[in-house]
């Protein structure tokens, strides 16, 4: 997103329409004996989700302030109250959530610095119609996401 | 309150029955007119297992219905049989009852018709992306209540599946198959797959929406489905299902993150709409009713299902739009009042009405 490496795919046209995540550079490429090192090397992973992974989710789950995560149905009342959603559009609760429960990898990694933004007021949790407390979500994501060193 | 006249009604579903059972117990002599060779319509011909919201087992709710109706001495029970002609005015119609079996048919003086007909499933094979009718593991909700009531939930090979999506209206919402929403197949989905999960713990389950319409109680359902039973909610259509000659591929897009999926499943249940069925068609025909733009028979008033647009003659249930078994029930009883109301107007002298 916004700190996009420049020096990733470069060569690629039109690259800005891909996110760095899914640009695959190997560093060190051999190929029966064939140096493919560099721009041959190059793999753009597609942007189709091919999976629903729940491993991460069940962590979340199981982090006390994760706890009721299920039961988010993605009204966006968390987001549309959140101060710090309010100055900066790519800190986004309820999309968090969404895809954390999905288990969207690539697109965890892409904000995975984001969801330390949450300043802890509370405010979504407060709103919340079906008691996610999203603010303690916020937090449970972070401490899963630091337990994969993400 | 005695008439010569016996009353018609047509359609032995939720809605008929009622209105039967209510006439009866008013001392009113009743003929009842059904297609199939049951009483019970949609609930016992696909048998569901449950009712929603509360999912009682259906027969705790239909059988004290049918069993009323075929043990009054005041109801008659015409199986297999349609009406195939009804001539006259409130108070007296001449009608025709044709037995399909044997063709033979009957003369009857009617006082008052309730049309009870009742709906069809949409029939996914016309809309080609969901490949109903030729994958494999495609079903549709009305045959999961069959699986669902035996207990036993197999894919083709005999297998259980253990990833599973509900594809929300399917026929319905749709300019190229039907507009207009079925009103109960977001609730029936969400009962059954409560009721997948427990037969299979271990299943994944997947209901793929374009809005959650559980309205009323019936939301209870949806929010037990996700704080329960852990059951997963995708915001989409699907475009085309793909069986890869083990699995189902299903394409779509998740719209909360804008982003297409292309996902293997073991099953796909396909919410499929209700629809005005050939026996409404027939019916309409028959007694000359008006239809609506969507082939539904068409009341008098938008707002006041009941009356028909011929005097005397009154509908009941999903022959007029869609709607839950505890709505038809309480559309028989409205039309059996409308009924005696009629009677009671009839039986007065002249000058008096
Ligand atoms: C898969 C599925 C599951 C459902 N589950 C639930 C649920 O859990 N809870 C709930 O509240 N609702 C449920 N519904 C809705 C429910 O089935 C309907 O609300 C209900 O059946 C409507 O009752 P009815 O009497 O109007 O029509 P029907 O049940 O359709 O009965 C109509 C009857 O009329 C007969 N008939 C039709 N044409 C003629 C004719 N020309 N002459 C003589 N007889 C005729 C038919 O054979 C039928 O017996 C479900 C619907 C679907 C699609
Ligand atoms: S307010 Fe609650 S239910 Fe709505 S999106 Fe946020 S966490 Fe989910
Ligand atoms: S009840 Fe639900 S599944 Fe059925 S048509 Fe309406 S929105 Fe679609």
């Amino acid at each position: 997103m916004s700190k996009k490496s420049k020096k990733k795919g470069a060569f690629i046209i039109e690259r800005e329409y891909i996110d760095d995540q899914r640009i695959i550079e190997p560093e060190h490429l051999k190929l029966e004996e064939v140096d493919m090192s560099g721009r041959w090397g190059v793999l753009v992973l597609p942007r189709t989700i091919e999976e629903f992974n729940h491993s991460l989710y069940e962590e979340i789950k199981n982090h006390p302030r994760g706890r009721n995560i299920h039961k988010c149905w993605q009204c966006g009342n968390c987001t549309a109250a959140c101060p710090v959603a309010e100055e900066n559009p790519l800190f986004n609760p309820r999309y968090f959530i969404h895809i954390v429960k999905m288990g969207y990898k690539l697109e965890l990694e892409k904000f995975k610095d984001y969801i330390y933004l949450c300043g802890s007021c509370g405010r979504c949790s407060e709103v919340c119609p079906k008691g996610v407390d999203p603010s303690g979500v916020m937090e449970a994501i972070g401490t899963v996401l630091r337990r994969y060193k993400l | 309150m005695r008439t010569e006249n016996p009353v018609l009604i047509i359609g032995g579903g939720p809605a008929g029955l009622r209105a039967a059972v209510d006439l009866s117990e008013m001392g009113i002599e009743v003929i009842l007119v059904e297609k199939r060779n049951e009483l019970g319509g949609a609930p016992v011909r696909w048998k569901y297992k449950t009712l929603a919201p509360m999912m009682r087992p259906t027969e705790e709710v239909m059988n004290p219905l049918i069993e009323h109706v075929e043990k009054s001495e005041l109801v008659k029970v015409y199986k297999n049989s349609i009406v195939e002609e009804a001539k006259g005015n409130a108070g007296n119609f001449v009608i025709r009852i044709k037995n399909g079996l044997d063709n033979r048919v009957e003369s009857l003086n009617v006082s008052a018709i309730i049309v009870a007909t009742g709906f069809e499933h949409f029939d996914a094979r016309i809309d080609p992306r969901y490949g109903y009718g030729k994958n494999p593991n495609v079903i549709g909700i009305h045959e999961l209540e069959a699986m669902l009531k035996s207990g036993r939930v197999v894919k083709h090979d005999g297998q259980p599946p253990e990833r599973i999506a509900f594809i929300f209206c399917v026929g319905s919402r749709d300019r190229a198959t039907n507009p207009w929403c079925c009103t109960v197949c977001c609730g029936v989905s969400i009962k059954q797959a409560i009721e997948l999960k427990e037969i299979l713990p271990d299943s994944q389950i997947y209901m793929i929406y374009m809005d959650v319409r559980t309205f009323g109680l019936w939301e209870k359902l949806y929010w037990k489905s996700m704080e329960e039973y852990g059951i997963n909610y995708i915001r989409g259509r699907v475009s085309e299902i793909y069986y890869t000659g083990e699995k189902l591929l299903v394409k779509g897009e998740d719209t909360l993150v804008r982003g297409p999926f292309e996902v293997l499943f073991d099953m796909v249940v396909l919410a499929v709409g209700m629809e005005p069925g050939q026996g409404t068609k027939q019916v309409a025909k028959a007694l000359d009713l008006a239809i609506n733009e969507f082939g539904f028979l068409e009341p008098k008033h938008p707002n006041i299902h009941h009356d028909s647009s011929k005097e005397g003659i009154f509908l009941a249930g999903a022959c007029v739009a869609p709607m839950s078994v505890e709505e038809a029930i309480a559309e028989g009883s409205a039309a059996a009042m409308q009924v005696v109301k009629l009677l009671h107007r009839l039986a007065k002298p002249i000058e008096a009405r």
